[in-house]
């Protein structure tokens, strides 16, 4: 037995390495004079490259009676610009052997293709052109297809999926009406109907613009060779001054007073989300919530499995956990959640849930659960970090949100250098239940009965 | 200054290599390893011929409830002591059944590979397997699959598979049994199952940095214990194909959606037409620029996705198209598919179309397999269809060379639209009528 080694339960282990950086590759970066940001980290190992794109808008920015909006938007950014043809977009990433996506998020809207090397100039060509020629591409046919797309993907993920609208009633409950955190990025139907094509020329014409984005390279080529490339292609389009910020997510954590929402839907069982507002992510403070949320219901050595799936075994194992989802712009939420077994009162389900909860103040973790969730956390980051899709992700990510692609290497560090002290401190002053959202569905009695939300406090 | 107007072409490409493959045999059992310089992570599989194809009529499910139990603690410690012990390493165990393969899988930091290894083949070699913690590990999974079940899609899938393999025993039922037929398995059960096939030395799969790696102590570690030969291999299960079409109908009262699920048999993974029937299904449903995709949600905005894929396992295959549609677009979308199905089949591709395909494919075989994980699946691959190392070399020319002639003749072959079931779950109050004209209508019995 050599140094690095442990008890973990009462037999001897190795411990996973420590981390001093979570970034061990090169970062390079630059800005045009036009204000695109860009970072390239080279990594030869496999002839592939990733080419990845941050705007920094989201729904958040989005105005009352707009929600869905930046997502949809996301969707017409396939639809052809100015020299590329409708669906020639995917047929050109994917016909160069190429895989492509985008997301939107409440923070902001992401788009990248990872392509063999030989292809990055056509990736770098293809984003340039949405970037700087989408509006005089957009017509209503486009547009109104892609309604309907997405009116089918919220149908699909959200509306024909037991349980699939609950992060949509969570957020209402967590965010205050105005707050731009208050809506769902999916948007609402009735919204979507109204969409209007001008809508969507302004929306371009006000955040995709240089000055709002990051574009990350990373993989087999050079800074020096993305760099001009950048310049060749991204360098014409002109900056947008005064792009107006989103509304200000300032919010008290924790929050002020606790709510509750009561659904009966067409659910094969009883199950239970409870929540919180911690800190933004990118603080100490969320650290420390990511942490914690690793040690109280992610993993079978978690207090979560360990006290209710596999201990008390009031909660189905298959569907226990807990997560924070990482927000930036306010205090991102914690959830918990779980699903009754058979037979068992929901109120015997949530007193325990509260019950974990509360021990993690009052039987303050061990180290063994403290370097179970680190170790976990490590193996996370490393798997993130293994493509060069996620990389390239991860750097726009810190590039956009804290301004430099650098600080994505403390990550990892500062998770493990989180104590117990932390976690049982976050616990106490941000999980109690004096602020918690509490959302539960109930099965359906008859198949009859229509969805009943009840009204929160 | 304005965009740049003309499309650039490719720059010169660089070489396309599979990682450099090792194998070992030692310790009673083979390692087969992949070479991957730098990577921080290591990924590992033991690969047992353990199957749900082994499991017996009735059963269906044994394997799976075996796969969840292996964590309810060791002959060494208990199920507390081992999730601690695991986790601790930063790793987590991933036991899996497919129709070939019964995998364990870990991924850990370099550094602690073998510790992880050693502690997955504890839980699979010697599970404690209690006759409480497997019955409580069993009315889980029936209660698992129940949640699940209660999702479209599963049910539709199960109908499927009745349909097409009716008369093939195990593969009729699906992969993980059903809420009835997994809480028939016994205690038994589960343990006649690990001791009939758990306990053969089996394959190791290593995907990680091998210069930092020790490939006998990994050995050492997935062999310990183990003994016999082993199995024979049964052969294909043949491509019938009904005289007639079907239709399916899985009642989903108040759905939004229709989930279809249309299929039809097709050969087993080793068939010499695997290239260009995989080149023909990307032309007709694979790739987002598919025939499928472009007609159902690009032109018409039916769907959020529809897709057309063959699945191909070492006895059996069957093509399939899924999507969920609008309930009030079911049998125009239907009609739609059933149109691109068998245009693709009569005329079969264009060469523009398939060169998407070729170099998409070809291309995926890099940007897909990246990681440890997906470079360890590769190697499963090998392993179970009793593929050469330099595989993956052979497969990207072979995309690149494919022909019009040869895609279009694999179209013709191994598509039909006349021998298709059709299943469509979903509210049958409304969709049941517009159904008949592909035909009578039969309701599933899942």
């Amino acid at each position: 037995m050599g140094p690095g080694r442990c008890k973990i339960g009462g037999v001897t282990s190795p411990t996973a390495p420590v981390a001093t950086t979570g970034y061990p590759w090169p970062i390079e970066t630059t800005r045009l004079a036009n204000g695109l940001r860009v970072v390239v980290s080279e990594d030869r190992t496999a002839p592939v490259v990733c080419v990845n794109l941050w705007y920094d808008v989201g729904s958040r920015h989005e105005p009352p009676g707009q929600t869905g909006f930046a997502h949809l938007f996301e969707h017409l950014m396939f639809e052809g610009s100015e020299h590329v043809k409708k669906t020639e977009h995917m047929r050109l990433v994917q016909g160069n052997g190429g895989s492509l996506n985008a997301t939107t998020n409440p923070d902001r809207t992401n788009y990248f293709e990872t392509m063999p090397s030989e292809h990055l100039e056509l990736a770098l060509w293809l984003e340039a052109d949405r970037m700087g020629g989408l509006v005089p591409a957009l017509t209503q046919e486009t547009l109104d297809n892609q309604r309907e797309v997405v009116k089918n993907e919220r149908r699909q993920r959200y509306e024909n999926v037991p349980y699939g609208d609950a992060w949509l009633r969570l957020l209402p409950l967590l965010y205050p009406q105005g707050h731009p955190y208050h809506h769902a990025t999916i948007g609402s139907m009735e919204d979507l109907n109204a969409a209007a094509l001008e809508t969507f020329q302004a929306f371009h014409q006000q955040y995709y613009a240089p000055n709002n984005c990051v574009l990350t390279v990373v993989g087999d080529t050079t800074g020096a060779e993305v760099f001009a490339l950048a310049e060749k292609y991204f360098g014409s389009i002109a900056a947008v001054p005064d792009i107006p910020p989103a509304p200000d997510g300032t919010l008290p954590i924790p929050a002020g007073a606790a709510s509750r929402e009561t659904v009966t839907a067409a659910v094969p069982a009883p199950r239970i989300y409870l929540s919180h507002r911690t800190h933004p992510f990118g603080t100490p403070g969320y650290d420390a919530v990511t942490v914690l949320a690793t040690v109280l219901g992610n993993g079978r050595g978690s207090r979560l499995y360990q006290r209710l799936a596999d201990g008390a075994r009031i909660a189905q194992p298959d569907y226990i956990g807990s997560y924070g989802v990482d927000l930036a712009h306010a205090p991102a939420p914690l959830i918990v959640t779980a699903t009754v077994k058979d037979g068992v009162p929901l109120e015997k389900l949530e007193q325990g849930l509260s019950d974990v909860i509360r021990s993690l103040v009052d039987e303050p973790i061990s180290s063994d659960e403290l370097n179970r969730a680190k170790a976990l956390l490590t193996t996370a980051w490393w798997r993130t970090v293994s493509t060069v899709g996620g990389r390239a992700d991860t750097l726009g990510r810190y590039t956009t949100q804290f301004g430099d692609p650098a600080a994505a290497a403390d990550r990892l560090p500062r998770w493990q250098a989180v104590t117990v002290e932390d976690v049982t401190e976050a616990a106490r002053t941000l999980l109690a239940p004096e602020s918690r959202v509490t959302l539960i569905y109930l099965p359906e009695e008859n198949q009859s009965e229509d969805t009943q939300p009840e009204e929160a406090a | 200054m304005s965009l740049i107007t003309t499309r650039p072409g490719p720059g010169p490409a660089r070489p396309y290599t599979f990682p450099a493959v090792r194998r070992l045999t030692a310790h009673g059992g083979t390692v087969i390893a992949a070479h991957l310089p730098g990577q921080i992570l290591a990924s590992s599989a033991l690969l047992l011929d353990a199957s749900a194809a082994r499991e017996t009529e009735g059963r269906e499910g044994t394997a799976t409830v075996l796969a969840k139990s292996l964590e309810e603690g060791t002959r060494k410690r208990d199920s507390a002591a081992y999730a601690l012990a695991l986790e601790g390493l930063g790793a987590e165990l991933s036991a899996s059944v497919d129709w070939d393969t019964f995998r364990v899988g870990v991924a850990a930091p370099v550094p602690v590979l073998t510790d992880a290894v050693r502690l997955a083949a504890e839980a699979a070699r010697t599970p404690l397997l209690a006759a409480e913690d497997v019955i409580r590990v069993r009315d889980d999974e029936v209660t698992a699959l129940r949640m699940d079940w209660a999702q479209p899609g599963p049910r539709a899938d199960a109908a499927l598979r009745s349909a097409l393999f009716g008369a093939e025993g195990r593969y009729r039922r699906p992969l993980h049994g059903d809420p009835t037929s997994v809480a028939a398995v016994t205690v038994e059960d589960v343990l006649a199952f690990h001791e009939s096939w758990m306990l053969r030395p089996g394959v190791l799969l290593v995907a990680g940095d091998l210069d930092a790696l020790d490939l006998d102590a990994l050995a050492e570690a997935a062999f310990a214990g183990t003994s016999g030969e082993p199995l024979e291999q049964a052969g294909p299960l043949g491509v019938p194909v009904p005289p007639a079409r079907r239709t399916v109908l899985v009642d989903r009262p108040g759905s939004v959606q229709s989930t279809l699920r249309l299929g039809h048999r097709a050969p087993e993974r080793a068939t010499p037409d695997y290239v260009a029937m995989t080149l023909a299904a990307t032309v007709l449903g694979g790739a987002f620029t598919s025939r499928l995709n472009h007609l159902i949600r690009e032109v018409k905005g039916y769907t959020y996705g529809i897709r057309g894929s063959y699945a191909m396992t070492r006895r059996a295959g069957r093509f399939e198209v899924a999507a969920g549609v609008q309930t009030a677009v079911t049998a125009p979308a239907i009609r739609d598919t059933l149109g691109e199905i068998s245009r693709t089949q009569l005329e079969g591709v264009t060469e523009e179309e398939l060169e998407v395909a070729r170099s998409w494919r070809a291309g995926q075989l890099s940007v897909e397999m990246q990681t440890p994980g997906a470079i360890a699946g590769a190697l499963a691959s090998l392993v179970v269809h009793g593929l050469p190392d330099d595989y993956y070399e052979t497969l990207r020319r072979e995309y690149l060379e494919a022909t019009v002639e040869q895609v279009s003749e694999a179209a013709a072959r191994h598509l039909t639209v006349d021998g298709l079931t059709l299943v469509v779950e979903g509210d049958g109050a409304v969709i049941s009528e517009g159904l008949a004209e592909f035909g009578d209508v039969v309701d599933a019995e899942v």
